[in-house]
This record gives C-alpha cells, structure tokens and sequence, in this order.
C-alpha cells in the first residue's frame, strides 16, 4: 500500500479580487457643472461605482487620498501659474489623467479671456490692485500635461462618460468622433438651424453629443472642439444663408480661443 | 390584383383602425417646410402633400442604430446570440422616389451573405404608396431615372382622384387589409379617371436636366478625372447629410461596446458616410479617398456608375433630398448638367 502521499495539486488560488482602481477628481477654472453631470448620472453612477474607488471627489465626498492615482478627472481650464504647478502634481501621481469638460479639453469660455490683453482684463477684473492676483492666459488641460482622455462638452455628455470610463478600465484608446454634429444631428432628423435662419457651429464641431442642444431646441456652441480639417471654404454656407463669416468666427471663439494655444505650440 | 376606391372622409377611419393592428408611420411636418415619417393614430397628423421627409423611410428598414448582437466573454467561454429587433409597422404615404429607394436596398441586402437583419425587418413592414401627380419642387429629377411612376414594391399605392384615393392592390396582405375594411372595388369610372390624372401627369413630369438617362453611362465612364469634381470638393463641408438623407445609400459602421462588469457586452450596427475623412482610412493612417473631391466622385458614382454595373439601375431615385440638405450648395441636377456639358 502506497503511503506515499501524492502530491496534491494545491488549487490555484483564486485570485483576488483585483484592487478596484483608485479614481479621483479635481477641478480647476470652471463652474463645476461636469462634476454634477457626474452626480446626476443616477443608476448608471452606482454601476460605475461598482468598478472603481472614488478617493476624492470633492463636490461629492470630504475624504482625500495621499497615495498614487490610478486615474484622475481633470476639469476646469488653467488660468495661473499656481493651478499650473498643482496640476504637474496631480499628473505625476496619476497613472492615467482624463480631461473632462471643455474648460479642461480645448479651454471653453475662460479662453475668452485670451481675446484681450492679459493686463487690461485683470484690471478689469481685480481693479487697480490687480497685480496682487496672478493670471496668466488661458490653457487647456494638455497644453500643460499629457492627457490620457478627452471627453469633451459643455457639460460633458452622460453615454460618453461611460464609455470614456469603460475604455480606461480596459486600457484601450478612445477615439472622439472627428465628423461634424450635423452627421449626428441629420439622423436625428432636426430641422437644420439654417433652415430656421439661424447661425449654428455644427457643421465644424466635433460629434459625440449626439446633437444634445439642438435635439433640445438649440444651436450647437462648439463646445466639444472644431474637426480636425474642417471645411476651407464656409463662402458658400455663409452665402446660401446671407451670413457674415465674422459671426460665425465670433461664435467659434467663445468655446475655442485656446485652440490658439495649440497652433503656436506648433510652430515652436 | 384589384383596385379599390378610399373616399377622403375615410382616411380617419382608415388611420385609426389600421393603428389598431400596428403601429402606423407618415409623413409628419416638422415646421420649415421640413417632414419627417413618425407615428401616428389619426389622419389629421399626416401631411399628405409633402416633400421628401428629412429622412428616407429606410430608417425603417435599417434603423439609424441597431443592436445585432450580444456577446459575453469570461473564463469559461465566449458566448454570441444575435439580436434582431423588429416591431409590426405600416409606412403610410411613400412617394414613388422612396419606393425605388427601397427596392433598391432589398437588392443590397439580398445578396449573399443575406443580411437577416434587413430582411426579417422588411417581412414586418406594411408599405403604402402615395403617388405624386405634381412635382415637390424644383430639386426633384425623378423623371431622369424614371421613379415618378409607381412600379411596385408596396403593399397598397394611393392615387387622388379629387375626392377619393383609388387604391392599387399588390400584395397578399394588402387585399385582406382592404377587404377586411371593407373597402369598394374601383368602378370604370374610376379606372377611366386614373387613366386621365396618369396622362396629365406625362405632361408635368419631363427630364430634368435635358440629357437623356441612357447617356449617363458613357458620361460617368469619361468623368473619372473630371474638373467638376474639385469645384464640388472644394465647397464640401464633408457633413455627411447627403449620404444620411440618400434613400439608397446604405454603409454602416459597426462598433463593440463592452459593459462596466468589461465580460457582457453588445454590437451595435450605426450608419455611416463615405463623406466622411474617417471613412476610407487604414491602419498607417492611409487614406484611400482623402480629399473631399475624391469622396463626392464616389458618392456620384455610387448612384449613376457601379450599380448598373452590379443591379443594372441607377441608385439615384431622383428624390433631391442631397441638393435640398446641402449646406454648401452642391447640387445634383447641376453636377449632372455640368458634367455632360464637359464629357457628353
């Protein structure tokens, strides 16, 4: 009789139950409105709190976290050089960083401030003791740091958040869409702004809202960013609709004055 | 089959009781002199005089978005089940342009590999005509690849004759539609009368650009390296809508979508446009179809070349929902005249 014992084949050990990843998020020059679009994701939220740890989240929890991140939300634009050094900061702990909301994606309204001479505007803004504040002109997120995500909109749009949030989880690439609204829009099938003799951006921003204002009665702002080669000649759109290209380069600018910032980091 | 006599009173009643058996869809003004197909329960909410609605009634056939199937992925496996979702549905008030759309798309989706998703869809949609005996207004060019007439593809075709609709039967479940309702066979009369809108309305409908359809063929196979082409690219604004609002065209994109638990997850079947930069791209951020010029060339030839090759029929209908939604002006009659100008 064998006594000898066999070697039992101990089980694999299951394997723990992965660490959830450890998500934080911050704000900078911005309303805040995109961290309450969060907040009123409702059921969908409970999911995603299922996947993740939230460790700071200020308009939602007072708990802060001083280990590393494994992905932070960014929101707001940068507008001194404090906010500056603070988001290095955050980025050197973070192992991915995700910019959510236009301020923080291509610089959204806080740009405007880029339409005016830096000294003039803060006069304006903090009277004659302005150089007690500092300011510095408008960036967005990645004309500071390395952005891992963008999930663009003014606020930033519910199904995209999820699927930004899903895409990190696995690690793969997010691609924001690179037509014009209107290819969303069409298929919605809203009577075009120009039809009703209005000006509207949709047809140099970039899709992935699923044409959420104009579905809702209004025109598209440009929140989310223009296309990456947007159409040269606007003259004929401009003239089937009698419209002045000023106005609709007005309108651009109040979303995307940053995008500025981009061209001269080209040329550098 | 018979033809059968709606007096205009009756549409209501017609309406309400077809509602009744399935949900019923027409053409609905939008305000701007815009339509759309959307549900109804009473004739009231149908505008029976219209013009080509924003979209094509193919979003029936082949919705805007579309799950076709749900996988889910763990340690023990992967599983697939194919989901085709389809719902009961009478389109009220097709236009001829849209019928020859759809016959069209059935040719698409008949080939091999069948597309089961289409065609279960197409089993469940009751289809009825409604023919123009007037023009919509000056972009249409339904005559030029002869869609103005009704020739097939529905269920039941509407003809006014003034104070009642002669109904033409062509299906199955459209004789017992209308004898279910009850409705009375046409008289000589009617016959007589139906002869007589049909012979004004040869006097109304007439080609629309002044060069006769035959001659497309041989002016497409010169037209490869046309200048009208970056006249047209370079107004483009690469929108997408004249491929949307196409009642033949009929490309999709197809993207996973994986749930937060990242095992379950859905594909999801979305239209998609040749005009857009994306479309034709590679890995190596190769660009088959780069420029603008480039991809409106093969939205034309996608209408007036390949397919009489491959379907022997042009795949325009004439409808001029492209020209009307063009925000740049491009527009199809005068890209056809300027072409022939240049390669007839």
């Amino acid at each position: 009789m064998k006594t000898a014992k066999k070697p039992v084949k101990t089980p694999a050990k299951a394997p723990k139950a992965a660490a959830k990843p450890k998500v934080a998020f911050f704000d900078f020059a911005c309303c805040e409105g995109c961290q309450l679009q969060i907040t009123n994701l409702g059921e969908t939220l409970l999911d995603i709190l299922g996947a993740v740890d939230v460790v700071e989240f200020r308009e939602a929890i007072s708990e802060k976290w001083d280990k590393d991140y494994d992905v932070v939300f960014i929101e707001g634009s940068i507008g001194d050089h404090h906010a500056e050094e603070r988001l290095k900061k955050i980025r050197a702990r973070a192992k991915v960083l995700i910019a959510y909301g236009s301020c923080a994606t291509i610089g959204g309204v806080n740009g405007m401030k880029n339409s005016f001479e830096l000294d003039e505007i803060r006069r304006s803004v903090y009277g004659k003791d302005y150089k007690l504040f500092d300011s510095t002109p408008t960036k967005a997120v990645h004309q500071v740091v390395k952005v891992d995500y963008f999930i663009n909109g003014c606020p930033v749009y519910g199904p995209e958040i999820l699927e930004v949030i899903k895409h990190a989880l696995r690690g793969l690439p997010y691609t924001v869409p690179d037509n014009p609204v209107c290819a969303e829009c069409k298929l919605n099938e809203n009577v075009c702004m120009y039809e009703r003799g209005i000006a509207c951006l949709g047809p140099w921003t970039r899709a992935g809202c699923n044409s959420w204002c104009v579905n809702n009665g209004n025109i598209c702002y440009g929140c989310r960013g223009e296309v990456s080669n947007p159409s040269k000649a606007a003259q004929d759109v401009i003239s089937k609709y009698k419209l002045k290209p000023e106005l609709i380069k007005n309108k651009f600018d109040m979303y995307n004055k940053c995008k500025e910032n981009d061209k001269s980091e080209k040329g550098k | 089959m018979n033809q059968h006599i709606l007096k205009k009173e009756e549409l209501d009643a017609f309406i309400k009781k077809l509602s009744k058996r399935m949900k019923v869809v027409a053409p609905v003004a939008k305000g701007h002199d815009n339509f759309a197909f959307a549900e109804v329960t009473s004739a009231e909410e149908i505008s029976l005089k219209y013009i080509p609605t924003i979209l094509p009634p193919k979003k029936y056939f082949m919705p805007v978005r579309e799950k076709v199937l749900e996988f889910s992925a763990d340690s023990r496996g992967f599983e697939q089940k194919p989901v085709v979702e389809y719902e009961e549905t009478a389109i009220f008030g097709v236009h001829t342009c849209d019928l020859a759309g759809i016959s069209c798309l059935n040719m698409v989706f008949s080939e091999r590999p069948r597309d089961y998703n289409y065609l279960t869809r197409k089993d469940h949609l009751f289809i009825i005509g409604l023919e123009c005996l007037s023009y919509c207004d000056e972009h249409a060019s339904c005559a030029l690849v002869n869609a103005h007439n009704p020739n097939g593809g529905y269920d039941l075709f509407f003809t006014d004759l003034g104070d009642r609709w002669i109904i033409h039967v062509n299906t199955q479940k459209g004789e017992d539609l209308v004898e279910g309702m009850g409705l009375p066979k046409a008289s000589g009369a009617d016959l007589a009368a139906l002869e007589k809108a049909r012979a004004a309305k040869r006097e109304v409908f007439k080609n629309e650009i002044g060069v006769e359809a035959k001659k497309l063929p041989g002016i497409f196979s010169k037209a490869m390296k046309s200048r009208v082409w970056h006249g047209v690219g370079e107004r483009c604004v690469s929108c997408g809508n004249c491929t949307n609002v196409c009642p033949t065209c009929y490309c999709f994109d197809m993207t996973d979508s994986v749930g937060l638990d990242l095992k379950t997850g859905e594909r999801t079947r979305t239209w998609d446009s040749c005009q857009f930069e994306t479309f034709a791209k590679v890995a190596g951020n190769e660009n088959f179809r780069e420029e603008r010029s480039e991809r409106q060339r093969h939205r034309y030839f996608r209408k007036f070349s390949f397919p009489l090759d491959k379907f022997n029929r042009f795949f325009c209908t004439g409808c001029g929902r492209c020209t009307r939604t063009c925000m740049a002006k491009i527009n199809l009659k005068d890209t056809l005249k300027e072409l022939a100008a240049e390669h007839n």
